[in-house]
């Protein structure tokens, strides 16, 4: 591996600082000069240790070494004068030298190595001495173009440093080694699993050094954008089988962006230079290699190269030559692409809103309609409308439809009804559906009395699906978006329902039915919207049963979004304001339209199932009419063929028009290394994404099979993964008294036993269906950020929470107490804790509480006149009572999303319902005949060995 | 030609006519896989297709029960089973919304078919060859 292997003999090579290119010296005559002393035959007979695969991680440094070295390092140019101009006092031979090297950059020539020691050997040479150093600075200083990541300068300087100790030419390379995540294994039987372990990043991705081409660290996106089941890619399928863990890619590439968090926007590539692989259609991204002097690129999933496009290093704007390595799309892993016409089928349409409002007796009585119109009415300025095109209709239904014609100029709006629900027709061809700037004088003053104008009425009855027809009808011709507010079940027209939730189907193997759609209608209007580009929202108010299971078909297949408010009353202001505050948001929401989610692979790789809410309109195609913001989706992979190459990349695109008139794609690359290793494989799974796979594994078979096969399948998969994790990882094969798991995996059992007893899959009779089909629609859309408190929530307490909790720390950010274990051991009979999912937050009060502290929270003199429920803490002039309403503000925006929760005050010795329901989120606790972690774990342990049996 | 022999020339028949209606159904999941034709499409071209296949059957079931062709009515019943059953259960049609996740038992069932259908055809032709040699004897 050393120098001289390919030098003739006689010759060396010494690294010039000056001109950051290596000088050859002969030894004998001390001639020395630039250019590769080399035999003319080198290229096509490379030594043989050049094919040894052993040096594989290192290879793909050295088009950009060279591009480097032929250029004096000084910024990539195309133009070899001003190489000279940026390289002073280059010699001339450099010249000579430019015309010799491209035929080191043929793909496949083994030739590349010569170059190696540009960056790995030259440590090893004690002759050069002091210079080495200052070259080092040098290299890293290249206008922040520094080719390498910082690690990999770490370690050679730390190689470097062996090289001064005397260890001469015949030290190993550290470069060509792998890096392994290391395997602490843990043992849970007993142990209380440490929650504060539930925000830990993902295990690293460890790509062999120069994986990418430049050293930005971006190029690998925010768990929060993709993250994968396991960080390292399985070199075949039988391996990943043998292995038993799951492998999946859990994302929300649409995610919103909140500068609170610190996230980035979104980097814009704005001059339309897209390049992508001519093969496999992937694009440019960080992980490609430059070839032939860097005028072409090899594509790093198929390996074709392609040409790089003329203007990609041209400053379009500034008419100047451009800095390649600056180009976002090489240094950033999501990137957006304004896409020029190719990329349209019309041009980008705008938004459309269209309102399909309940106006039943019961939905006037619930004050939903009052309060839809008045939150409809105060988001009119929110609702995304940047050129002035948003387009709006407002339909309200009960017995019959009512449309309402918005014409440009009036200030009234005049109603038309139809009451043929069986051929829905609309009433007027124009004016129904109308431009939100133009018609808003009519738009506001139908919005002010919508409620009233429905006060009288006594309809009982709600023609639903036939609403939603009108409604489809109406924006079809441009897609866009309904928003369906229904308080009653639909039970005339197309898509009536029936109350089917039979009591005693409930805890049966039959509940399953009740979590199906009732009718076909709603998938087969579901398919017809996302046809036409529509896409559905599903707001329901819920007194009685309202069959959600159905309803919510619609948005899962136009990638919409449901929303439930069971026991909606706006009287009660707490409800008004929740439902007020998630609207508004789903209104303001900067929706993509018309969009398409492709996700593309190194060969190999491919995608086998898609979960979340979208229609799958091919093998590898998602369609989306409207892309929400933080929806999750998981998609499943399989290996078709063995994976050879140190590295694999995954790349999703997401093609939408957005809300503003732009068609854009949005381009998420990953990069995975690879390894045949099964402990390796263990080593790099991430629990969080896996408990999202498990949950979504097991709600589709909730539907398909029945709840307890759901239960089943999630504990049988973590015993088959921990049994193969004891016998091939840990090789202690036979009975032990301990459970072993490794580190980056232990809170799972905890996960997958929250998961059993989460409401949407948790055995009981005592479910609604409506209840549990709402969070099955919540545990497979949410992101991981907000999914994992859903299934584990977070528990506080508060009477003895340190000083510094909820107030603001040193960054203005509250601090919360640290997080409990999820038992009633930890209740205290005189404390105040504070249990929230991300969807409802319960605070407890413990029955031997002192006056002091309800007097300090609630403004009340003693336990007994405290009351139960739903309710709003007041905000009192004492510091404690500041702090735990800063906690519960904090709690409330510390996820992305639109979710507003609830505050319940949980009395210890009162209302056994809402006790009952507050403690069935400690999941750590044995509950009913649903059993505790410890007994849980025991369970998962008896699987494992006996799995061991067999 | 007696009642015999006109029966299985029918059943040869209409046996040839569902052989061609699953290698039909075959072609276009494969084309679906190759992504050539949309779901939707395909859902609503097969569906059109999975009722009269099922009535074809049964229909050529009953006939060989009404003529007391015992044998040939046991091969054929637990098929008609089979239909009924995926009628009564709602699931008999092709749904564009789940096709991909149930792609290869879709596949799998018609492969079945398909070699069903193909080995009730060689039968039938060997009953009505049978049958006209018996009746020219």
């Amino acid at each position: 591996m050393s120098q001289e292997i390919h030098l003739p003999q006689g010759w060396e090579a010494r690294w010039d600082g000056q001109s950051n290119a290596y000088i050859y010296v002969e030894q004998s005559t001390g001639k020395s000069q630039w250019e590769v002393p080399t035999q003319p035959s080198y290229g096509s007979s490379p030594p043989p240790q050049q094919s040894a695969p052993s040096h594989r991680p290192g290879r793909r440094q050295y088009p950009t070494a060279q591009i480097q070295q032929v250029y004096g390092g000084g910024g990539y140019d195309n133009q070899p004068q001003q190489q000279h101009m940026a390289a002073p006092g280059y010699p001339d031979q450099g010249g000579a030298q430019q015309q010799q090297q491209p035929q080191y950059f043929t793909p496949g020539l083994g030739g590349h190595d010569a170059h190696q020691p540009a960056y790995g050997q030259q440590p090893q040479q004690p002759a050069y001495g002091g210079q080495q150093a200052p070259s080092y600075g040098q290299q890293g200083g290249y206008g922040g173009q520094q080719q390498q990541p910082v690690d990999q300068m770490a370690n050679q300087f730390q190689q470097m440093n062996m090289g001064y100790g005397g260890q001469g030419q015949g030290q190993p390379q550290m470069q060509g080694q792998k890096q392994l995540h290391s395997i602490q294994t843990v043992n849970l039987i007993g142990m209380q699993p440490d929650v504060s372990g539930l925000d830990a990043p993902p295990p690293p991705y460890l790509l062999p050094p120069n994986a990418s081409v430049t050293a930005s660290p971006h190029v690998q996106p925010d768990p929060s954008y993709q993250r994968c089941t396991l960080t390292s890619m399985p070199t075949t399928q039988s391996l990943l089988n043998k292995s038993k863990l799951p492998l999946a890619l859990v994302m929300a590439p649409y995610r919103s962006f909140r500068e609170s968090d610190g996230d980035d926007p979104v980097p814009v590539i704005e001059d339309s230079v897209i390049a992508r692989c001519r093969r496999c259609r992937a694009y440019i991204n960080p992980f490609v290699t430059f070839i032939e002097g860097g005028n072409r690129w090899k594509c790093c999933m198929c390996g074709l190269s392609n040409e790089v496009p003329q203007l990609f290093d041209w400053n379009q704007a500034e008419n100047k030559q451009a800095d390649r390595w600056a180009r976002k799309e090489l240094n950033h892993s999501v990137v957006e692409f304004i896409a020029p016409t190719e990329y349209m089928v019309r041009p980008p349409q705008p938004p459309v809103y269209a309102f399909v409002i309940d106006v039943s007796q019961q939905a006037i009585q619930s004050g939903m309609v009052a309060v839809a119109a008045r939150t409809i009415l105060e988001s009119l300025d929110n609702i995304p409308n940047a050129d002035k095109r948003t387009k709006i209709a407002i339909i309200a239904v009960s017995t019959s439809l009512h449309f309402f014609s918005l014409p440009v100029g009036a200030t009234e709006a005049s109603m038309l009804v139809v009451s043929d629900l069986t051929d829905v027709f609309l009433p007027k061809p124009v004016d129904l559906l109308v431009n939100l700037t133009e018609s808003r004088p009519a738009i506001e003053s139908l919005l002010g009395k919508l409620s009233d104008m429905f006060q009288d009425s006594h309809t009982v009855g709600n023609a639903l699906g036939s609403a939603l027809q009108a409604a489809h009808q109406l924006i079809g011709k441009i897609g866009g978006k309904i928003i369906a507010l229904t308080a009653t079940l639909p039970t005339l027209g197309e898509g009536a329902l029936k109350a089917r939730d039979d009591p005693k189907l409930l805890g049966t193997s039959k509940e399953s039915s009740l979590l199906n759609a009732a009718s076909s209608f709603y998938k087969t209007f579901a398919i017809e919207c996302s046809k036409q580009q529509v896409a559905v929202d599903m707001f329901l108010f819920s007194t009685s049963y309202t069959d959600v299971a159905t309803l919510s078909c619609l948005p899962r297949y136009t990638a919409g979004q449901t929303y439930l408010y069971p026991g909606f009353n706006a009287s009660r202001s707490e409800d008004a304001i929740k439902f007020a505050t998630e609207f508004s948001k789903v209104l303001a929401m900067p929706i993509g339209l018309e969009a398409v989610i492709r996700v593309r692979a190194s060969r190999g790789i491919r995608m086998s199932a898609f979960h979340g809410n979208f229609f799958i309109r091919s093998t590898d195609l998602l369609a989306l009419p409207v892309v929400p913001t933080d929806q999750n989706y998981v998609i499943e992979l399989q290996l078709e063929d063995d994976i050879k190459g140190s590295f694999v990349v995954l790349q999703t695109a997401i093609l939408h028009t957005t809300c503003y008139g732009e068609r854009r794609i949005r381009v998420i690359t990953q990069a995975m290394p690879t390894t045949d290793s099964i402990s390796e494989l263990y080593g790099s799974a991430d629990q969080i994404a896996i408990a999202t796979y498990l949950t979504n594994k097991a709600v589709e078979r909730s539907m398909s099979h029945s709840l307890d096969d759901a239960r089943n399948t999630i504990t049988n998969k973590l015993g088959d993964m921990l049994s193969v994790y004891k016998n091939h990882v840990t090789s202690s094969a036979g009975a032990s008294a301990q459970l072993a798991v490794p580190d980056n995996l232990k809170l799972l059992p905890l996960l997958c036993c929250a998961l059993v007893k989460h409401v949407g899959l948790r055995e009981g009779a005592s479910i609604p269906p409506d209840l549990r089909a709402y969070a099955q629609c919540l545990l497979t859309t949410l992101p991981c950020q907000s999914l994992i408190p859903y299934i584990h929530p977070r528990f506080y307490s508060l009477h003895n929470m340190p000083p510094e909790a909820g107030n603001p720390g040193d960054d203005g950010i509250i601090t919360l107490p640290p997080a409990l274990n999820l038992t009633s051991e930890r209740l205290e009979r005189h404390g105040l804790f504070l249990i929230e999912d991300g969807q409802n937050i319960f605070i407890w009060v413990g029955h031997e509480a002192v006056p002091r502290l309800i007097q300090d929270v609630f403004d009340l003199p003693s336990y007994g006149e405290l009351t139960g429920g739903k309710t709003t803490l007041p905000l009192l002039e004492n510091p404690f009572s500041q702090r735990v309403n800063n906690i519960v503000a904090k709690t409330r925006e510390l996820r992305r999303g639109v979710y507003r929760p609830h505050v319940y005050v949980v009395k210890s010795d009162a209302e056994p319902a809402l006790r009952s329901w507050a403690l069935s989120l400690l999941v750590e606790d044995r509950m009913d005949h649903m059993s505790s972690y410890a007994q849980y774990l025991t369970t998962v342990k008896s699987k494992v060995g006996s799995n061991v049996s067999l | 030609m007696g009642g015999e022999g006109w029966l299985f020339l029918f059943a040869v028949l209409m046996a040839a006519v569902l052989l061609f209606t699953m290698v039909f159904f075959i072609i276009m999941f494969s084309d679906l896989e190759c992504d050539y034709i949309n779901p939707i499409d395909l859902c609503n071209k097969l569906n059109q297709f999975v009722l009269p296949e099922m009535i074809a059957h049964a229909f050529l079931t009953l006939c060989f029960l009404l003529s007391g062709q015992w044998l040939a009515f046991l091969l054929n019943a637990p098929l008609v089973g089979y239909n009924v059953n995926k009628i009564m259960a709602k699931n008999h049609m092709y749904d564009a919304t789940e096709i991909f996740r149930t792609l290869s038992g879709h596949k799998k069932e018609s492969f079945i078919k398909l070699g069903f259908y193909l080995v009730s055809f060689f039968y039938y032709l060997y009953r009505m060859i049978l049958a006209l040699i018996s009746e020219s004897d």
